[in-house]
């Protein structure tokens, strides 16, 4: 089958949208297929440029490329399910969530002038109609497709997708607590380092890039080297992070899906996550797979205390988790995409 | 955000009144809303929203409002002819209703007009408006379209209303326990509420209703609400026998017309022709769990058919109305239960006003954000020399972009 995955670029910023897509399209070659990336960049302000955006994912002709006819297109976030094609799947990751549940929140984008409020209606609007087209609408986690109920009436199949493929092992743990994502506010990275604060004994290694970090380098100074900033690591590397971590930390607010309690689980490490953290709630389980917490830097400083003191409960939550994590697979996905 | 709100108020007794004033609360707890009044200054809004009805004497003001600013409009029924006919022959302007005939019907339309000015013909509004409905003046004014049956959306596109339009069902009234009226009785009681006219099919109710009741001779007729001047009902009744089995009410205030359908047992509410009104007391039979039996014709066939009876008009209508009212008395626990399910479902007041609110984002801010993707597009299509946006502007409109 030849086979076009649709995935929207952000020029210079790479998370776990880009990995998903990637692994994608190398888990459809891998089975024989022919398949290929296709990428338009996106931009989403300041106000109506989120249309414009979206519109260009209208306007491509993915029907056939170069004579010969795409049986398929896999779209996995807006604005590339957008795109117009008879056989289009959408494995949404996400919708604008500026539109939806971040509307009239701090992360949100829009105001209340008129032409804010009919922007965001406009993008309701196309998420009816472009979503309608699709044959078949997957979303990765349950939380997502519960917003897609709950916002746009959309019925979706959850389809959970594998993490990114690293040489993941268990290894002893060294009594850090890692934290894998995007600098960014809605990654609640600050309450890790406020928890560092109250517990002297607390070591955190953080890893990776974005706006926030100026923010959360200032507010981890004077901390006498507890907090330890990674920057962006290669895969080798973050797999041997993650097998030598005592936890991970994972607490965002209320996250789509989130690959990181997967990576962390086949590591074989609990996760720290919080009551409100979305999509990671349906893999961690307090005490099973790991500790839920409130979005508090004092339980998530208590959380971090209790799993060092309590190492064999650690690896065995850590365990539990890896065999939910090892059941989710690419077989799995692609035939679900591609029935 | 806000809007400014043009409608009939209680105590103004008319159907959009109690609309108003039930989604009115609803709407506050979701946008900045001020109310316009008659006869003073237009309020300062992001927004107008004009509900309008066939009345030219409760919505007169509100049409006027309507050709200084356009905006939101919600058309509560199609047929206007009364309405219109008001405010131009009614103020002496007959040209303004010639005007309306020719958008209509043109040439033949404005013939017809003077027909009427000139006491030629009978007048249209009182003797055929459903085949005038004269709705052009206002979907030419209107900015964006609310209605609450596809039986008025495909008529307002069909007479060349190409703006944005939303669906959105007429609101019920929240639930409370309501306590049974003590003073009216039958095995079974049925109830028939609403000014009493031909239209809403009197004679061929009572006519079912006295076959009814030979077998049923317990049964007996709640007619509630005033009657038409020329519509005798009493005499209606003795020709038929039934001076005994038909309670008569005028008007009742709202807290006793509750009370009064809540000891009916079966409720009617028939029509016909239709305006393409949606009706209240079909949306409180409804939210009562009664079992009701319409007419199949406009808005009142578009209600599921496990939901209410519907009886088609024309020959068959008295017997078909008959075995209806059997219907619904032997299984109105099902059909009840069937009718209240349906209302929350699809008539909570909570969802009407959020679709309101849309409406009202996008009858604002709507044309700023079509008019800036167009530009953008239209200016990238121009720097690489392409003139006719008129596909991409296609394009966009499909997509609901533009």
């Amino acid at each position: 089958m030849r086979v076009a995955v649709c995935a929207p670029q952000v020029p210079f910023v790479r998370g776990g949208a880009e990995l998903m897509a990637e692994d994608l399209v190398a888990a459809l070659r891998a089975r024989g297929h022919e398949a290929d990336l296709v990428t338009i960049p996106f931009k989403w302000y300041p106000g109506t440029r989120v249309l414009d955006q979206a519109f260009l994912w209208r306007l491509a002709d993915l029907t056939e490329s170069d004579g010969r006819p795409i049986d398929r297109v896999i779209a996995t976030k807006f604005p590339a399910y957008c795109v117009r094609h008879p056989n289009k799947v959408a494995w949404v990751l996400h919708q604008f969530r500026q539109a939806y549940d971040y509307d009239r929140t701090e992360l949100g984008q829009f105001d209340e002038s008129p032409e804010d409020r009919a922007t965001r209606r406009a993008v309701e609007q196309l998420d009816a109609v472009a979503l309608a087209e699709a044959r078949k609408v997957f979303a990765t986690s349950q939380n997502v497709a519960d917003r897609l109920r709950r916002f746009s009436e959309v019925e979706a199949t959850v389809l959970p997708h594998p993490p990114q493929a690293l040489r993941y092992r268990e290894a002893e743990q060294e009594g850090f607590v890692l934290s894998v994502n995007r600098l960014d506010r809605a990654k609640r990275i600050d309450l890790l380092i406020e928890a560092a604060k109250r517990q002297s004994s607390l070591r955190v290694v953080i890893t990776g890039e974005g706006p926030d970090r100026e923010r959360l380098e200032r507010l981890a100074s004077g901390l006498n080297g507890q907090v330890r900033f990674a920057g962006r690591v290669d895969a080798d590397e973050l797999a041997d992070l993650y097998a030598r971590s005592l936890a991970v930390y994972y607490a965002p607010v209320d996250e789509d899906f989130g690959m990181v309690p997967y990576e962390a689980f086949l590591s074989g490490k609990p996760v720290i996550t919080a009551l409100d953290a979305g999509g990671p709630l349906e893999v961690v389980r307090d005490r099973e797979t790991g500790v839920v917490v409130a979005p508090e830097p004092e339980a998530i400083a208590q959380a971090c205390a209790y799993l060092a003191a309590n190492a064999d409960e650690a690896k065995l939550w850590g365990r539990a988790g890896r065999a939910i994590a090892e059941r989710v697979t690419w077989d799995a996905c692609v035939d679900a995409l591609l029935s | 955000m806000k809007v400014a709100y043009y409608s009939p108020l209680p105590p103004s007794r008319s159907g959009i009144a109690d609309y108003s004033a039930l989604l009115l609360p609803a709407l506050r707890e979701r946008i900045e809303v001020v109310t316009a009044e008659p006869g003073k200054r237009t309020p300062a809004a992001d927004v107008a929203l004009y509900h309008v009805g066939n009345d030219p004497d409760a919505h007169g003001w509100i049409v006027d409002a309507l050709l200084k600013r356009p905006g939101l409009v919600v058309l509560h029924e199609y047929v206007l002819h009364h309405l219109i006919a008001g405010v131009t022959i009614g103020r002496r302007n007959g040209r303004a209703y010639l005007d309306a005939m020719e958008r209509e019907l043109g040439v033949a339309g404005r013939l017809l007009g003077l027909g009427v000015l000139d006491n030629l013909l009978p007048l249209l509004w009182e003797t055929q408006p459903e085949r005038f409905p004269l709705a052009g003046p206002v979907l030419d004014r209107a900015h964006g379209l609310i209605v609450h049956s596809a039986y008025v959306a495909d008529r307002a596109r069909a007479a060349g209303y190409e703006g944005p339009l939303w669906r959105i069902p007429h609101p019920a009234w929240p639930m409370t326990a309501v306590p049974s009226a003590s003073d009216v009785s039958g095995e079974p009681l049925v109830g028939c509420f609403g000014f009493l006219n031909m239209n809403k099919r009197i004679p061929e109710l009572l006519e079912a209703f006295a076959s009814f009741r030979r077998d049923r001779p317990g049964a007996r007729l709640l007619l509630a609400g005033g009657a038409a001047e020329r519509f005798d009902v009493q005499r209606r009744l003795e020709r038929l026998g039934l001076t005994e089995g038909v309670d008569r009410i005028d008007y009742v205030p709202e807290d006793r017309m509750w009370s009064l359908m809540a000891a009916c047992d079966v409720l009617v509410n028939l029509r016909y022709p239709t305006m393409g009104e949606t009706s209240g007391s079909v949306i409180r039979a409804l939210s009562l769990g009664k079992p009701l039996v319409v007419s199949d014709v406009g808005w009142f066939s578009e209600l599921p058919d496990d939901v209410v009876l519907k009886v088609p008009v024309g020959d068959m209508e008295v017997d078909v109305l008959r075995a209806a009212l059997d219907v619904a008395t032997d299984h109105g626990t099902a059909l009840g239960s069937a009718a209240r399910g349906y209302v929350e479902r699809e008539h909570a007041l909570g969802k009407v006003a959020d679709r309101y609110v849309e409406a009202i984002e996008v009858s604002a801010g709507g044309d700023a954000v079509r008019d800036a993707v167009l530009w953008r597009v239209a200016d990238a299509a121009a720097a690489a020399g392409i003139s006719d946006v008129s596909a991409l502007a296609r394009e966009l409109r499909e997509s609901g972009l533009a």
